[in-house]
């Protein structure tokens, strides 16, 4: 009889998942495979509508991605990471900060907080949009306050150089980001029982010396997914910089997914876009899986 | 006593000076929005504008303009996806606390994945697949693409939800003769309303800030989604900052007002959706 029932509440259970499964398989695992699919043949503006002349070319696209004169795919992999880790050493240190100070209580403390969450929620596009011109070498604010503080001494074209495109992207990218590296550290902070940095403060440990050796390794686990889930999230960023300088100039801060999506949609290379796009997903599932196995771990020691 | 006080002006000083460091680009929007176009060009800028010169505002509200057939067309896409998203996700959410099934762990597993994914890796197939069906530049197409982006994280925060409910109350309903589809329906549902207004209001900010769908699968331009119009807009209107800030300011009004009243249950579903699974 009890296993009867528990067998009947198991397939209920199943089924209570299963639309949501199906919808998800329609719509992202199929295109998936599909992508992969794409990726092994020559699809391009000219056999995009002749299903009769698309072939399976193999590695082909994969190859010549990574072994063209100036690899493009080459260099938008090392100004992903140079975008991801520029965003998130300082994502992480400006929250940590503030998770620190925000967990403290003093007047004003939930609405000054509160508050910082909005750059997170905001559209992108309009955030990308309010930074293009607050970095704009004509009227732009950035310039002028660099240049009020004798830092600069002409206006800087930052969309327009290199360096400073790269420069400009990453600070636009860690004003989105700071509330959520913020938050989960802040959530990580609240679990500390109050006794411990008590007893600590009984020890004569001075407050370096208590951030070190009890904040730090008590909130470990949420730094670790923070990191992760901010890498993989800042990993495949696309918005901000399609908006702010489409990948310029001269492919300066071009990342994976603009390359793809320039690719597919400018160039129509569909299956050359494809295979970047996979290039993109294998870095991610990388990280991804540590990430998962950071959380069973966590899930088992609860 | 004395002491605390000091350090809570300490703090309270800090915490100031952060906050309006960390708000300025959005004073700054505002700002620009209100100035003509040779004071935002003047140096140095004013930080205040001489007169509230309020055309911009009217330019972009005027019903010729793209600005309001964006919102509305937005406000069509992310009200579709959010709704897709939740009804798709509370039985999923549901079913995956509070039963022991066979695939279970690996379905989690398989949310938490698609959670991950970029948009660039599904766009070209979903591109074809909806050329197929013949729903490209139709709301349709993004609906259904953005809901991909809420279905996972309603999942995830919607079932620590159900896992928060004690199991005592499906129980008591059990043995009142309530089955497990009716005490879905009449006992969780009602308690984890908090737990869906979560789920559904992250849902609509997700398709509300969808960019790379809303260019790809809407050409036309009457159809497109408030940040593809602004966009083009900016595209064509290089310069044009008081403008481009006074459309911004529009585009972002839901969000705003979402944050304003539901800022407590964002807080709570943002931290939830990341840190357990």
């Amino acid at each position: 009889m009890k296993k009867g029932k528990m067998k009947s509440g198991s397939f209920l259970g199943f089924m209570f998942a299963l639309p949501a499964v199906i919808y998800m398989l329609v719509f992202i695992g199929y295109p998936m495979i599909q992508n992969l699919i794409l990726s092994f043949k020559n699809v391009d503006v000219y056999t995009f509508a002749q299903p009769e002349n698309q072939q399976f070319v193999g590695m082909a696209n994969y190859i010549e991605l990574f072994t063209d004169i100036n690899s493009i795919m080459t260099k938008s992999i090392t100004n992903t990471l140079i975008f991801t880790v520029g965003s998130i050493f300082f994502q992480f240190f400006i929250g940590f900060g503030l998770a620190l100070l925000f967990s403290k209580k003093f007047r004003g403390c939930s609405f000054f907080r509160g508050v910082t969450m909005i750059s997170w929620l905001l559209p992108v596009t309009v955030a990308g949009l309010l930074f293009k011109f607050m970095f704009a070498s004509s009227g732009g604010i950035i310039n002028q306050f660099l240049m009020g503080l004798h830092i600069l001494d002409a206006p800087l074209d930052w969309l327009l150089e290199p360096k400073s495109a790269m420069t400009a992207i990453i600070v636009a990218n860690i004003w989105i980001g700071i509330p959520f590296n913020m938050m989960l550290l802040i959530t990580g902070l609240t679990t500390i029982p109050t006794e411990v940095y008590e007893s600590a403060n009984l020890d004569g440990a001075n407050k370096i010396q208590t951030l070190i050796s009890i904040t730090i390794p008590m909130i470990k686990p949420a730094i670790m997914s923070v990191l992760t889930l901010g890498f993989v999230y800042t990993f495949k960023v696309f918005d901000l910089v399609w908006v702010m300088t489409k990948g310029g100039p001269v492919n300066a801060t071009e990342l994976v997914s603009t390359y793809a999506y320039r690719l597919s949609f400018e160039e129509f290379q569909f299956s050359k876009g494809a295979a970047a796009a996979n290039v993109l997903f294998l870095i991610l599932l990388v990280v991804g899986c540590f990430y998962i196995k950071l959380i069973n771990d966590e899930e088992e020691a609860m | 006593m004395r002491k605390e006080t000091k350090s809570n002006i300490k703090f309270f000083v800090i915490g100031a000076l952060i906050f309006a460091v960390f708000i300025f680009p959005l004073y700054w929007m505002v700002v620009t929005a209100l100035k003509t176009q040779t004071e935002i060009f003047e140096i140095p800028t004013p930080i205040w504008p001489r007169n509230l010169y309020l055309d911009a505002f009217k330019e972009q509200l005027s019903l010729s303009g793209d600005t309001l057939r964006g919102f509305k067309n937005s406000a069509i896409i992310a009200v579709g996806a959010t709704l897709i998203s939740t009804i798709f996700s509370i039985p999923a959410a549901y079913g995956l606390a509070r039963f022991r099934f066979k695939a279970k762990k690996g379905l989690i597993l398989f949310f938490l994945i698609t959670q991950m994914l970029p948009s660039t890796l599904v766009l070209t197939p979903l591109y074809i697949m909806f050329s197929r069906i013949g729903i490209l530049n139709t709301y349709l197409a993004p609906i259904l693409a953005d809901a991909t982006l809420g279905i996972p994280f309603s999942i995830i925060i919607l079932r620590t939800y159900f896992i928060s409910i004690p199991k005592e109350l499906d129980e008591a309903a059990n043995i009142d003769g309530c089955g497990h589809v009716q005490s879905f329906f009449r006992i969780m549902l009602p308690i984890a309303k908090p737990g869906v207004i979560v789920a559904a209001v992250f849902s609509f900010v997700y398709a509300w800030g969808d960019l790379i769908y809303g260019i790809t699968f809407i050409t036309n331009p009457t159809m497109r989604p408030i940040t593809s119009s602004i966009y083009n807009y900016v595209q064509q209107y290089q310069t044009l900052w008081n403008s481009t800030m006074a459309f911004g300011i529009i585009a972002i009004m839901p969000v705003v007002l979402i944050f304003i009243f539901m800022q407590k249950y964002i807080v709570s579903g943002l931290t939830n959706g990341a840190v357990k699974a």
